[in-house]
């Protein structure tokens, strides 16, 4: 499984900070992130895809985007709104 | 030309009075450097005499509006101002939004430049009567916040809209801010410099319009734009403010904490001052500045908090409850101070008695809001600590230069560079020192294929330039930061914004090369105030002390990176603009160094 967390808007829409989805390519985690939380369709998530409003990082670390990226099993995503400036 | 007025409105202050006079400024000023932060800088060059002190009568405070100010369109009610910083010794530009602006902008001039020293503590009033402009001695405001100062005019029916100084300002504390209809402009200190011309307050009268060039245009466009402002992409900004980057910031190990001694302060802590937490803490209500269709502007039992002041009034100096955070943020409001300057001479003030460098009573996690009043005040230790981080460590010495947090003197906004290197980049080269807001570069390292913990000599410059760049198109024409996400051609939209307004045709290639003219304008002043290659540099803690996760960086990637930017921006070797950069930017014919124009010749 992958932990996804949650923070920003994609938290308040979701109305969840954290969740856990089967591992897999980025492009099925985010199906089934969606599909747990429909608060995040569509402007977080489109078509299986994150919207230009949000970034989701590897553990926080590397931001991914590659729809066929395979994350591993037990890793953490963190999802956040892609406005970052303050 | 519409949108602007095609003139500025020269200020010029002697013992107790005041002399006014119209200056004309040509239309190819305005092609080459639009407005705001351009025009300003422009101004700033023509005006400052080479050399002066920041706080010397000579040195010009510049109110600079944009054609775009006055327009229906969103997040434009907003103005520049600019100085040589008291703080830095360099070029200072700051933004606010208010009813000033747009109240400004009516005296029928499209900035104001003040210069000269009055001899009391006095009330300015600008006039579009030239007759009418006056300046009236104002002893029994000394130490009035500006708040309070706006409500006693407005209660005494004196003046409306106001740009004041609180206590900081007066005291001339080297981060003083100006303050607006409550928002703030000053990173730098401009406060300290109108402090220093013991102007307590601006008000100003007029009723003159620049107009637009297309009218139904520009309406549509509103619209367009308002109904872009309400969606998904400034969501964060509505829903949350800036608060919200407190927590994301925390989970991705960005935070700086403790004086930039580690990155977190822990998901607990992170919550309670998170949007959430403040909410629980106080009373929360959502305001706007004047004309925004967004609305950032998140107040806690009646004060504004946005993600600097969070950082720097918290996990900078190690508080974590957010009643004592709210209470230091509404004192910096109330007494013009800069929360990030602050903050960080605050946080390196409890380094170094942590260190038992001084015997200071300052601790990590103290609360902070009786030394907030001490230093705008001047009184005892805040004397010193009024002058910033550098100036302090320069008196503390014992190595503490090595902890200082400053690039230039300016203090670090709330981004770690070790985990962020493309962003430590933006802090070196940035023209006002230590900066995330004329350049923003630190969107580069939240991309996908960007490795934030890496030095890319190779594409981090040209990344640092597009976010200046960027910024320069944003702060002269002015919109609102806030709004970029809801704009996806900026320079397309920025050049058919500007032709509807003023009816003179520019293209994106225009405005590209505007917003270069602006940097070089930038570089060009930091360069005759004595700016060296040595200054682009980050402190010692950033390069000799690794984060828990072992992220530091590197000198000689660093320095890789900003001796690439510099050529990459056309800068000569430890200098200003090349031959190649000036011909292509016309930039003889705008850093002449002939006069401007004498006092007006009512001062004699
Ligand atoms: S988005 Fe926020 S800062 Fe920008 S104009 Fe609106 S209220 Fe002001």
């Amino acid at each position: 499984m992958v932990t996804v967390e949650l923070y920003g808007v994609p938290r308040l829409r979701a109305g969840a900070s954290s969740v856990e989805v089967p591992a897999g390519k980025l492009a099925s985690i985010l199906h089934a992130l969606a599909s747990a939380l429909p608060g995040l369709s569509p402007d977080i998530i489109r078509d299986g895809r994150l919207s230009e409003h949000a970034l989701v990082a590897i553990d926080g670390r590397e931001v991914v985007a590659d729809p066929e990226r395979v994350i591993a099993d037990g890793a953490t995503l963190v999802l956040i709104s892609a406005a970052a400036g303050g | 030309m519409r949108g602007n007025f095609g003139r500025i409105l020269l200020v010029e202050l002697r013992g107790d009075r005041v002399a006014v006079e119209h200056v004309p400024l040509a239309p190819q000023v305005y092609r080459a450097f639009v407005g705001g932060v351009g025009l300003g800088a422009y101004l700033l060059w023509r005006f400052a005499p080479p050399g002066v002190d920041p706080l010397a009568p000579a040195a010009p405070l510049v109110y600079a509006f944009s054609p775009l100010l006055g327009t229906p369109l969103t997040t434009t009610a907003k103005f520049a101002v600019l100085c040589k910083s008291p703080l830095t010794g360099r070029i200072s530009d700051g933004l606010s939004s208010s009813r000033f602006a747009i109240a400004a902008k009516r005296l029928g001039v499209d900035a104001i430049v003040v210069r000269g020293a009055l001899d009391r503590l006095s009330w300015l009033h600008l006039d579009e009567d030239p007759a009418a402009c006056r300046a009236v001695p104002c002893p029994a405001w000394a130490g009035l916040s500006a708040h309070e100062l706006s409500d006693m005019a407005s209660k005494q029916g004196l003046f409306r809209h106001v740009s004041a100084v609180g206590p900081a300002g007066e005291r001339q504390v080297r981060y003083a801010t100006i303050s607006n209809d409550g928002r703030h402009a000053g990173r730098g200190g401009a406060g300290a410099v109108l402090g220093a011309k013991r102007v307590k307050a601006i008000s100003v009268r007029g009723a003159a319009v620049a107009g637009v060039a297309d009218a139904a245009g520009v309406q549509a466009r509103a619209r367009d734009l308002a109904a872009r402002s309400a969606g998904a992409a400034t969501e964060k900004y509505r829903a949350l403010g800036t608060a919200a980057n407190l927590e994301t910031f925390d989970r991705l190990r960005i935070l700086p904490r403790r004086n930039f001694q580690t990155v977190s302060i822990g998901q607990a802590a992170a919550r309670r001052l998170a949007p959430e937490g403040l909410a629980r803490a106080a009373e929360h209500v959502r305001e706007s500045c004047a004309g925004c269709t967004i609305g950032c502007d998140h107040r806690y039992g009646g004060t504004r908090v946005e993600y600097e002041t969070q950082f720097a009034l918290g996990p900078l100096v190690d508080v974590d409850d957010p009643s004592r955070l709210l209470a230091a943020a509404g004192a910096c409001d109330a007494l013009g101070l800069d929360t990030i300057s602050v903050g960080g001479t605050l946080a390196f003030a409890m380094e170094c008695a942590e260190r038992g460098l001084v015997d200071w009573p300052l601790r990590f996690g103290d609360d902070i809001v009786p030394w907030l009043g001490a230093i705008a005040r001047r009184e005892g230790l805040g004397d010193l600590l009024a002058e910033g981080t550098r100036r302090v460590a320069a008196a503390v010495g014992h190595g503490s230069e090595r902890f200082a947090c400053h690039v230039k003197g300016l203090e670090l906004p709330g981004y770690e560079p070790r985990a962020m290197q493309t962003f430590a980049l933006g802090l070196c080269v940035a023209s006002r020192g230590a900066d995330h807001n004329r350049s923003g570069a630190y969107q580069a390292d939240l991309q996908p294929g960007v490795d934030r913990y890496r030095a890319d000599v190779a594409r981090a410059p040209a990344r640092v330039i597009e976010a200046e760049d960027h910024a320069a198109l944003l702060d002269s024409l002015i919109l609102c930061k806030f709004l970029r996400g809801a704009i996806r051609e900026p320079w397309r939209e920025g050049a058919e914004l500007l032709t509807m307004v003023t009816g003179l045709s520019q293209g994106e290639g225009d405005l590209r090369r505007v917003a270069r003219r602006i940097a070089a304008v930038r570089h060009a002043f930091n360069v005759r105030e004595g700016w060296t290659l040595a200054e682009d540099r980050l402190p010692d803690r950033f390069f000799d002390e690794a984060l828990e996760d072992g992220a530091s960086l590197r000198r000689a990637d660093v320095a890789a990176m900003v001796d690439a930017y510099h050529a990459a921006r056309g800068h000569v070797p430890h200098g200003g603009p090349d031959e190649r950069l000036r011909r292509e930017l016309e930039l003889d014919a705008w850093l002449t160094d002939t006069p401007p124009l004498q006092a007006p010749a009512s001062l004699g």
